[in-house]
């Protein structure tokens, strides 16, 4: 019974030009866009640090903290031959105002009772820096208590804290560069992904009798419907594996993208985003009683827009989006795929990757509970 | 007693679908659900094969209660469904080895199962095609193999000739007999009575959720108090002899319009050489003339005031 249903549900899906389409050629020819476009950029753009001025008066020379937690994150700070955060010029009002006017730096900051950031336009590097006084602002209250009992800790206390920050480009102990585009690729599999949700909403429709004739027919089979859907899913769950599998080896044996060293961590984040998306599908499957085809059309828009905002378009989307909200980190799959990728080209540690990969199974185990519950009803109210 | 239903009642909201519906179908018959669209024979067979919620009745099929996972039952049915039931992406072949594997677990027993289903519906030259390459009827044939390759003992269909060429519909009532002579049960729904009256043993006659009538063909004919309708072709018939052949005896109405009468009797014995032998005796020439026997619609009608097909 498995495999009768399992090799003939597979010949199905496969067949399906539509959803093989999107799940396999589009996310290649997207990939291959993106190659085109990035191998157009210099890759000396790519890791500059952000020209910065400070405006030397008073408030600021009297601030310690403050310059501590500058020089955690300038060249200064940095061990040796490592690039800061931030390249800072010291200088007054006026030479700031002109710097600033002539794009040699990108913002400055300015004491006046309390740190203010003034800027000509926003972008990535506004926004960075825009953090960086958010997070000093945060962190220097905390620190403030401490100090005032231990006046000594205080200059080392607050570079280790400021160092310790996350930001865009991170000064984290790590052998890989930081590198943004890498960024797009990833989000671009997550999306493949979550692309998954077609074939779950296939297999639904396929055993679901108030959505599809065939559905009535698998009813009626002498067979209970969880399992020949159980059967379908699997179909549903390997073949989509293996449309991202072809995607992941196109990606790095021919735009050469860097998935890190653990080919089988890398492989374990595909099969578990790839049993999310399928699960996502079924879900959505499960709980709309719509046209097949109109799920997909919802779907395909709700994967594009969730990994647009895990940077499939903009990659400074995902910082932007993980600061204002930062719960969306969390809950956007495509987010979690695109950052379990991150984490095994960036870190050296997997305790990043794994919170990832626990969410993902988290919410696909989620997912087909209630996809469970659905599909235990035997009879329907109506057909 | 294959089938046995008893006072099911289903609604849809304010809508009763079916109103203390009931049914015995016993085992070799062909038995046909005839009523028009929409009286509840599709909610009927979706109720029977346990597919809907009901909210009253009980429902047995081969002496056992029928439900969902009553799997010794469905075993032994096969179902066609109104609605075209394969996957666009399996060949006529391949998708009657699925469906038929649902049952069949045994390789090489279905493999022959699927080549008798295929000959049995003339698809034998299309089996390599997909079913959006077959036409209407082809594809209705395809259906009806999904349904019966595992050789149930009862045949349930659904309106399978909606929608079907004539060369095809022929073949499909013909094939339906040919199963029922060997040995399986037929549930046959349709709102085209020539169908019904063609092939089934035995007829029940539903209207608005309800069984109207059961019997065989002759016995819903003999239900109803219309005989025959004779209808001739004579020219210039006076006003008299009109009312003089509305005087014999068994005729209930006597139109005559554009040199047609048209003679409608009730039902008795010899209507016809009565009406024949008036003509003869008062020397009346006649052209065309033919006799008809009440129809399933003229039972409908009788007993429901309205016809059949609107
Ligand atoms: N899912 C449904 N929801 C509401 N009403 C329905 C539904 N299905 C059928 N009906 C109604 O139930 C009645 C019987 O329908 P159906 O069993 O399909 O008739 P038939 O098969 O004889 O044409 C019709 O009045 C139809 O409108
Ligand atoms: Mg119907």
């Amino acid at each position: 019974m498995f495999l009768h249903i399992f090799t003939n549900r597979c010949k199905c899906l496969v067949r399906d030009k539509v959803l093989m389409f999107w799940t396999l050629m589009f996310p290649i020819v997207l990939a291959s866009l993106f190659g085109l476009a990035f191998s157009n950029l210099s890759s000396e753009d790519k890791f500059s640090e952000i020209n910065i001025a400070v405006v030397d008066n008073n408030e600021y020379q009297s601030n310690q903290a403050f310059q501590s937690a500058l020089s955690a994150v300038t060249d200064a700070g940095q061990s040796s031959g490592e690039k800061g955060l931030f390249n800072v010029i010291l200088s007054t009002h006026e030479q700031a105002d002109e710097l600033l006017k002539n794009n040699k730096i990108e913002g400055y900051i300015l004491f006046d009772g309390g740190a203010n950031l003034v800027i000509k336009e926003s972008g990535i590097n506004q926004t960075i820096i825009k953090t960086f006084l958010d997070d000093y602002a945060q962190i220097g209250s905390a620190i403030t208590n401490i100090v005032r009992q231990n006046p000594t800790a205080f200059p080392s206390l607050m570079e280790d804290v400021m160092a310790d920050k996350n930001y865009l480009k991170e000064v984290s102990p790590s052998n890989a560069e930081p590198n943004t585009t890498l960024n797009y690729y990833y989000a671009l599999v997550a999306m493949a992904c979550l692309f998954g949700s077609f074939w779950g909403v296939k297999e639904i429709s396929a055993v679901q009798a108030d959505l599809s004739p065939q559905g009535a027919r698998v009813n009626l089979a002498p067979a209970h419907k969880l399992k020949i859907f159980g059967y379908s899913l699997c179909a549903a769950a390997v073949v989509h594996l293996f449309t991202i599998f072809i995607l992941i080896a196109y990606l790095s044996l021919f735009l050469k993208v860097d998935f890190g060293r653990d080919l089988l961590y890398v492989l374990l984040a595909c099969v578990v985003g790839s049993m999310m998306g399928v699960s996502m599908g079924a879900l959505i499957g499960a709980l709309i009683k719509k046209d097949e085809i109109v799920k997909i059309a919802v779907l395909v828009s709700v994967s594009m827009i969730l990994s647009f905002l895990a940077g499939l378009m903009m990659v400074d989307m995902k910082y932007i989006v993980t600061h204002a909200i930062p719960v969306m980190a969390y809950i956007n799959p495509a987010n979690l795929i695109t950052d379990a990728f991150y984490s095994l080209y960036y870190f050296d540690t997997y305790n990043r990757f794994f919170t990832n990969i626990g969410l993902l199974l988290g919410f696909t185990v989620v997912f087909y509970l209630i996809v469970y519950f659905v599909l235990r009803r035997q009879r329907y109210a109506s057909l | 007693m294959v089938v046995k239903v008893n006072n099911l009642v289903k609604r849809y909201g304010d809508l009763i679908a079916l109103d203390h519906f009931n049914l015995q179908v016993n085992e070799g018959e062909i038995f046909g659900l005839l009523g028009p669209n929409g009286s509840g024979k599709t909610t009927a067979i979706n109720c029977i094969l346990a597919l809907l919620k009901y909210d009253k009745g009980t429902i047995e099929v081969f002496g056992q209660a029928m439900a969902p996972d009553a799997y010794n039952i469905k075993r032994e049915i096969g179902i066609i469904m109104q609605n075209v039931a394969v996957f666009n992406e399996l060949t006529v072949q391949e998708n009657i080895n699925y469906f038929c594997g649902l049952y069949i677990s045994d390789k090489k027993k279905r493999a022959s199962l699927v080549e008798e289903a295929i000959e049995f519906v003339g698809l034998n030259d299309f089996r390599k095609f997909y079913p959006r390459k077959l036409s209407g009827g082809l594809l209705r044939r395809l259906n009806i193999a999904c349904g019966i390759a595992h050789q149930p003992k009862l045949i349930i269909m659904d309106e399978p000739t909606v929608a079907v060429d004539p060369q095809s519909r022929n073949s499909i009532l013909e094939g339906i007999q040919k199963l029922n002579r060997q040995g399986a049960t037929v549930i046959y729904t349709s709102h085209y009575m020539e169908e019904v009256e063609q092939i089934c043993t035995r007829i029940a006659i539903m209207d608005r959720g309800k069984i109207i009538a059961t019997g065989t063909n002759d016995e819903l004919k003999s239900m109803i108090k219309a005989g025959e309708k004779i209808t001739a072709e004579i020219f210039g018939l006076d006003s008299l002899q009109i009312q003089n052949i509305k005087n014999l005896p068994h005729i209930s109405s006597v139109e005559y319009d554009e040199n047609m009468l048209v003679v409608k009797s009730e039902r008795g014995k010899n209507n016809l050489a009565i009406v024949l032998d008036y003509f003869r005796v008062h020397n009346i020439p006649y052209g065309k003339i033919y006799c008809e026997l009440p129809t399933l619609n003229d039972v409908f009608l009788e007993i429901t005031g309205k016809q059949l097909r609107d």
